[in-house]
């Protein structure tokens, strides 16, 4: 709160004063009252006008101040009203009880908002849950009734799985709770599940599978990161070149703090200009239309979870010649320490 | 013949659970009634327990926990719960394995097929398979007939053990496949191709020359 902004406000305010008094000067000269009397009470007006000003300004200046101070420096700026005493004069108090109001209703909206989201991420569980026990049934009666068009219903019926796993995944990247826990995980387990996961598919594709030095353990969710592998793996096959051959490398190096998984493959690439932005929401670039059709969320999904799991995620990559996936799992001595 | 209940409550999923069972060689009940389900396990008298965790009226995982106050029977969690929460819980509550839905069957069966392996070799002191007059020694990946010994690469060993266990049964080559994955061997068609026959060859140079038998589109059989 400014001084000088503070006497502008109060122009009308001095107008009248300074207007009162010259009113009152000429009437005194009118009545030919005597020149001190005149002088002492043009004084007495003065310094009457000149505290009632500064008393106004000294006790709003303490309220602002504090408050505007508070405002700048609190993080959440909506908590503001819950620093500051409530003021002392009339209009700073309809202010307050208007702003504990306002408040509280945005307050009241905004629960109703995350109970509503809250409820949809339940639902979405929930629905996940579900929708997987048509997909175990259909699966098992594929292998129960074993004929030429097995292959074809089963890969179908794999990419329904993989589709509600991204939608499943995608609600807990946004708004996750309680739904992951982090321990020790052997990095083997979790690129054989991929593998096995996703064994139909290579194999028919022809695509080399090589995996070395995984057997170590790294600090994650395991279900996670499954997915994050899985996805990693499908985004390899999906973008693989036509006319080579098509490797895909699953390997770990190891230094003193971190462990680093590498998901190399020989693919399509992706172009120095869309690099930066694969990681993008629904972001599908020029692979997305040159190539296999993409909703632009694999990745984006991939690197929600990496970052709410606390690894970093790194693309490289050189169009026409590779793509390659480092995820770093940082090597807690504290987790370890008993 | 080994007896499997099934403690699920979607019925299709039990039907084809118990058909896939049944073609492995396996004998399947279906639990139908979920009250007293504990006691009616416990009298059932099963060699190994699929438990789902989302039971109508019941948690799986609380009775499992039930389960284990009074048996040590096998027991593996097959749940559409993909949570590392739920595992844990499931895991330390006692469970020998967790499988999430959808799940490979040729993989249920796999793990089936590890847990009574473990179990026959647990109260038989050691593994002592057989085929014919010659000891099988998968840990040293040998074959021995009194003092003549035959080596086995790891994915000969890993072929040939699926087609013992599942000896006068065809064995499809997806299965075998999905065996070798499941043991870190990730082969391709050709390799799978090269590694029968040379076992083929081994075998027939060892005095077994027509031990696999091929059916075609179908798979392989070990005969006796």
């Amino acid at each position: 709160m400014r001084f000088t902004s503070y006497i502008k406000d109060k122009l009308f305010c001095i107008v009248t004063y300074v207007a009162f008094f010259l009113v009152f000067w000429l009437m005194m000269l009118a009545f030919r009252s005597p020149a001190p009397l005149i002088r002492a009470f043009a004084l007495l007006l003065f310094f009457l006008a000149a505290a009632n000003l500064s008393w106004d300004y000294l006790r709003k200046r303490k309220f602002y101040q504090e408050f505007q101070y508070n405002l700048e420096y609190l993080d959440k700026k909506y908590l503001v009203l819950e620093t500051i005493e409530k003021p002392g004069f009339y209009e700073g108090q309809i202010w307050h009880g208007a702003m504990y109001e306002i408040n509280k209703s945005m307050l009241e909206h905004l629960k109703r908002y995350e109970e509503s989201i809250r409820d949809f991420k339940e639902y979405i569980e929930l629905w996940v849950h579900e929708v997987k026990l048509p997909i175990a049934s259909l699966l098992l009666m594929c292998h129960n009734n074993r004929g030429a068009l097995e292959k074809k219903y089963v890969e179908q019926i794999r990419r329904v799985d993989g589709y509600t796993d991204q939608v499943l995944y995608y609600v807990r990247s946004e708004h996750s709770e309680n739904d992951y826990l982090i321990k020790e995980v052997a990095l083997a387990d979790l690129v054989r599940k991929t593998a096995l996961k996703n064994k139909d598919d290579l194999l028919e594709n022809e695509v080399e599978f090589s995996v070395e030095h995984v057997d170590v353990s790294v600090i994650t969710d395991a279900k996670w990161m499954e997915f994050i592998l899985n996805q990693l793996v499908n985004n390899s096959m999906k973008y693989k070149k036509k006319e080579d051959s098509s490797v895909i490398r699953i390997f770990a190096r190891q230094d003193a703090d971190k462990t680093v998984l590498h998901v190399w493959d020989n693919g399509v690439g992706i172009a120095a200009g869309d690099l930066p932005q694969v990681c993008k929401k629904a972001f599908t670039g020029e692979n997305g239309r040159t190539h296999a059709k993409s909703t632009g969320m694999g990745l984006f999904i991939v690197k929600r979870l990496c970052t709410k799991l606390g690894h970093g995620i790194e693309i490289n990559s050189r169009a026409g010649e590779y793509t390659d996936v480092a995820i770093t799992f940082t090597k807690n001595d504290y987790y370890f320490r008993d | 013949m080994k007896q499997i209940l099934i403690v699920e409550d979607d019925a299709a999923i039990s039907a084809e659970l118990t058909e896939l069972l049944k073609n492995a060689g396996y004998q399947a009940a279906v639990l139908t009634d979920f009250a007293q389900a504990a006691e009616t396990i416990a009298a059932a008298g099963a060699d190994l327990l699929l438990l789902d965790i989302n039971l109508p009226g019941l948690n799986g995982e609380l009775l499992l926990r039930e389960i284990r106050k009074t048996s040590q029977m096998p027991v593996i969690m097959v749940t559409s719960r993909t949570s590392e929460a739920d595992e844990v819980l499931s895991m330390s509550y006692g469970a020998d394995d967790y499988i999430t839905k959808p799940y490979n069957p040729t993989i249920l069966l796999l793990r089936i097929a590890n847990i009574f392996k473990r179990i026959d070799a647990a109260s038989e002191g050691t593994a002592a398979l057989h085929y014919r007059d010659v000891l099988v020694n998968p840990a040293k990946g040998t074959l021995v007939r009194g003092t003549e010994e035959l080596l086995l690469t790891k994915n000969e060993m890993i072929i040939f053990q699926l087609l013992l266990e599942n000896q006068e049964r065809i064995v499809s080559r997806d299965a075998l496949m999905t065996d070798l994955w499941d043991n870190n061997e990730f082969i391709n068609d050709n390799a799978l191709t090269v590694n029968i026959s040379r076992l083929r060859a081994k075998l027939s140079e060892f005095g077994y020359p027509d031990a696999i038998e091929t059916r075609k589109k179908q798979g392989y059989v070990l005969v006796r």
